[in-house]
């Protein structure tokens, strides 16, 4: 039998693949994960800065921080990378279940977009750490998951910690969407709750009935394990609240789970844009927070103003806090321009620096990976061409787990910069 | 009673003037006979010269080349100055089902069978014939999160290949309702993962790995969490639609999962073929499918727009033929010429990668299906 290779079944002629010889090629330089840096100033928000110091990373892990010079990357600033605790990259309805109000068993992992456009915006901005919540649209909205922004196209795989924290909202949001069920029910928004007072009521109706079922296994019922958790202080109950009135009603909920017995929460009230109104029930409830993106005349969602010195106020009385940058849509909204913003209402670097990257760390357990520049954690660093947090200053490189995401060396950014 | 029409190849003057083919006559699958064309493609690497096709009980018994034409002699034969090729297979459709695939009410109906609302006599098999389209796959719509099975059948003859060819699962956006539970990723990734936790009936076939798994998914973020999925219940099958799965195409590897792309339509983007070919590189099974109410032809050119996107030829014959029937399991059955398989034959003009060829006759079977006018 002549058997031939039937080259001639269409004219076309067989072309090479270019591009995915080029993903090879772009896969091995990225590969790289052992680096030195120096710079002139080196803040670990682990104490004082090293002048003229540098930091060795090795297979994708800090190696060492001193004193030194001469290593491959020299540049003015080195901090640690930052910690974003209130990432809004998500996929709007798809992320949030609404066919119930309270979902404290949903996973944000299962519908975050690692392909996300603003996953790059994020990384460019120098954020290397992100938690992603649930969306403010359900009360009890479910389980935050604490990612890298950067490298493996898994998702699973930028896993810093699943189940970081129970996520979710008191104010207008979560009834938003509700109606009542006049003269009779036409969807599943055709339910309570339609006020905050509805929102408030599901809170309370939640952690009670996941307190009773603890004693009583005939209401157990789908969720109670998350809420217990959080009852009990082990996974942290982050309630997004931006006014004064949202953010009373999440203290009175834990303390209320307090004084009734039914465990001891952690919690850490997020978007908090009016806790400068009574920050002394933050002190009292030993309750976190972390602040939303400052903006032009203070004026955020739920009418609350956000004031400017908030964050040095928060400082002096010992609440921890973190800043936030939500998706960064807007340049001057990015995580790595709310430091300035914060030291523009009285608040020292070291603080604005902790409020960017170890605070946060802390504030959901990640602290022993990232959030500090120490030997052994992660080697995820900002590279910096002024004083961090300057007006003047840039973010000019990033490395996470020790890849060189953004490489601030002037032959591989120069189109880029000259543009900006 | 058998009728056989020999008609000579001289007759045949122009090839690609399809006017002056004259239809072959009907053959039953009685019938020991012979089919002579200029070339025969057995497979995509195998093209016969001058080669005869001999079908004996709807099989191919064997393929000839020129010099053993002889051993041909004496059997009733169909001349045909062109091409033969073995069916082209679409690895998932919704044909003959008239929309009516799925439960709009709920979103888990694992025991619904598509076999359920195939219509044999819907004209778009004979649209499918036509196109030398002679598999198929007759699957429930993406949009429930488990949608039930779908079916392998021929185009003609009634012909049930595989009745439970896979359960079709959707963890896409193609399954969120905003009036049905789930309406989130999450909220659908509980859910499936619940079904497959404890599983029962077909879902408890597909969790055992008996029933391959054809997962809808379009964006990439639904492709990374359906492949982390596959993995986690280790399920075998498919990914469906999914045109830049090749921007994942080392996880998609690593999963074991074949991809059934398609249908595309003209101006599609670069980057989908960029797509295509690192799945070929990375040496992952391709086929192709149709989309509801889009035209059978529709398959042939998706393949030949991957082919001047720069896949391989040789390949992109196969993902229309031998590959769906390896995904199917049916490599013995059909997908090539090789002996044994069944007579699933198409008669072209020219080359079938070639726009310009037409198809000029149909066997199913060793049953001509059609005959050439169009």
């Amino acid at each position: 039998m002549s058997v031939k290779h039937c080259c001639s079944i269409v004219l076309a002629a067989l072309v090479v693949a270019p591009s995915a010889l080029a993903l090879v090629a772009q896969k091995k330089s990225d590969d790289r994960r052992s680096w030195t840096i120096t710079a002139e100033r080196v803040y670990t928000a682990e104490g004082e800065a090293i002048a003229n110091g540098e930091v060795v990373v090795e297979g994708g892990k800090i190696r060492a921080v001193g004193k030194g010079g001469g290593g491959d990357l020299k540049v003015f600033a080195v901090t640690p990378g930052l910690v974003e605790l209130s990432m809004r990259i998500d996929q709007g309805f798809y992320s949030v279940e609404q066919s119930n109000e309270v979902t404290p068993q949903i996973r944000a992992l299962a519908s975050v977009d690692i392909f996300d456009e603003a996953w790059t915006r994020a990384v460019r901005g120098g954020v290397t750490t992100a938690m992603v919540n649930v969306p403010d649209r359900n009360v009890v909205g479910g389980l935050s998951v604490v990612l890298k922004t950067a490298g493996d196209p898994q998702p699973a795989a930028r896993v810093v910690k699943a189940d970081a924290v129970l996520y979710g909202a008191i104010g207008s949001a979560p009834s938003s969407m509700n109606h009542p069920a006049q003269p009779r029910p036409e969807d599943f928004y055709s339910r309570r709750p339609t006020t905050r007072m509805g929102v408030e009521w599901e809170w309370r109706k939640s952690l009670f009935e996941a307190a009773a079922a603890r004693v009583d296994p005939k209401r157990a019922k789908h969720g109670d394990a998350e809420l217990q958790r959080a009852l009990d202080g082990q996974l942290p109950l982050m309630i997004q609240a931006w006014a004064s009135q949202d953010i009373r009603t999440a203290v009175f909920l834990v303390e209320e789970a307090r004084r009734e017995g039914w465990g001891n929460p952690t919690l850490i009230v997020d978007a908090a844009a009016e806790a400068w109104r009574e920050p002394q029930l933050l002190v009292r409830s030993k309750a976190s927070v972390v602040l939303p993106p400052f903006s032009a005349l203070g004026r955020t969602r739920d009418q609350a103003f956000f004031a400017l010195d908030t964050a040095s106020k928060l400082d002096a009385l010992g609440v921890p806090f973190a800043l936030s940058g939500h998706n960064a849509d807007a340049l001057e909204g990015r995580l790595c321009y709310q430091p300035g913003y914060a030291m523009r209402g009285g608040l020292s670097f070291a603080s604005a620096l902790a409020a960017v990257t170890l605070t946060p760390a802390r504030l959901v357990g990640v602290d022993k990976r990232v959030g500090s520049i120490k030997a052994g954690k992660d080697a995820d660093l900002v590279l910096w061409n002024g004083e961090p947090f300057q007006p003047s200053s840039k973010v000019v490189g990033v490395l996470v787990d020790g890849r060189l995401i953004v490489d601030p060396r002037p032959a591989a950014n120069a189109p880029s910069t000259s543009n900006k | 009673m058998l009728t056989l029409l020999v008609f000579a190849g001289t007759a045949l003057s122009a090839v690609g003037a399809p006017s002056s083919a004259p239809a072959p006559a009907l053959v039953t699958n009685d019938a020991t006979f012979a089919v002579s064309a200029k070339r025969v493609l057995v497979d995509g690497k195998t093209v016969v010269e001058d080669g005869v096709v001999i079908v004996e009980r709807g099989k191919v018994r064997e393929v000839l080349d020129a010099k053993q034409k002889a051993k041909a002699d004496g059997l009733p034969r169909v001349e045909h100055d062109g091409w033969v090729s073995a069916g082209m297979i679409a690895a998932r459709s919704h044909l003959g089902t008239r929309g009516d695939f799925d439960e709009p009410k709920r979103p888990v109906t694992p025991e619904a069978r598509i076999l359920d609302s195939v219509d044999f006599d819907h004209p778009e098999f004979a649209a499918a014939l036509r196109a030398g389209v002679t598999t198929v796959v007759v699957a429930p719509s993406a949009s429930s999160l488990i949608g039930g099975q779908s079916v392998a059948l021929k185009t003609h003859g009634r012909v049930i290949l595989d009745a439970d060819a896979h359960l079709v699962i959707a963890p896409a956006a193609s399954a969120l309702r905003i009036n049905r539970e789930p309406t989130s990723f999450p909220g659908a990734m509980a859910m499936l993962n619940a079904q497959f936790e404890k599983p029962q009936g077909a879902v408890a076939h597909a969790a055992a790995g008996k029933l391959p798994v054809l997962i809808e998914v379009s964006q990439r973020d639904e492709i990374a969490r359906a492949l982390e999925f596959a993995m986690t219940h280790k399920l075998r099958g498919a990914l469906s639609h999914a045109p830049l799965a090749g921007e994942l195409a080392a996880q998609v590897k690593k999963s074991g999962l074949a991809v059934v792309l398609g249908p595309f339509a003209v101006g599609v983007t670069p980057r989908v073929f960029d797509s295509v070919r690192a799945l070929a590189a990375e040496s992952v099974p391709l086929a192709f499918g149709l989309d509801f109410g889009s035209p059978p032809e529709q398959l042939r050119l998706s393949v030949v727009m991957c082919v001047r996107g720069g896949l391989a030829p040789e390949l992109a014959w196969n993902t229309l033929t031998s590959h769906p029937a390896a995904i199917l399991g049916l490599q013995e059955r059909v997908g090539t010429l090789r002996a044994g398989c069944d007579a699933d034959l198409v008669l072209w003009s020219g080359p079938p990668l070639e726009l310009t060829s037409r198809v000029q006759g149909v066997f199913v079977g060793g049953v001509q299906a059609w005959g050439g006018q169009e």
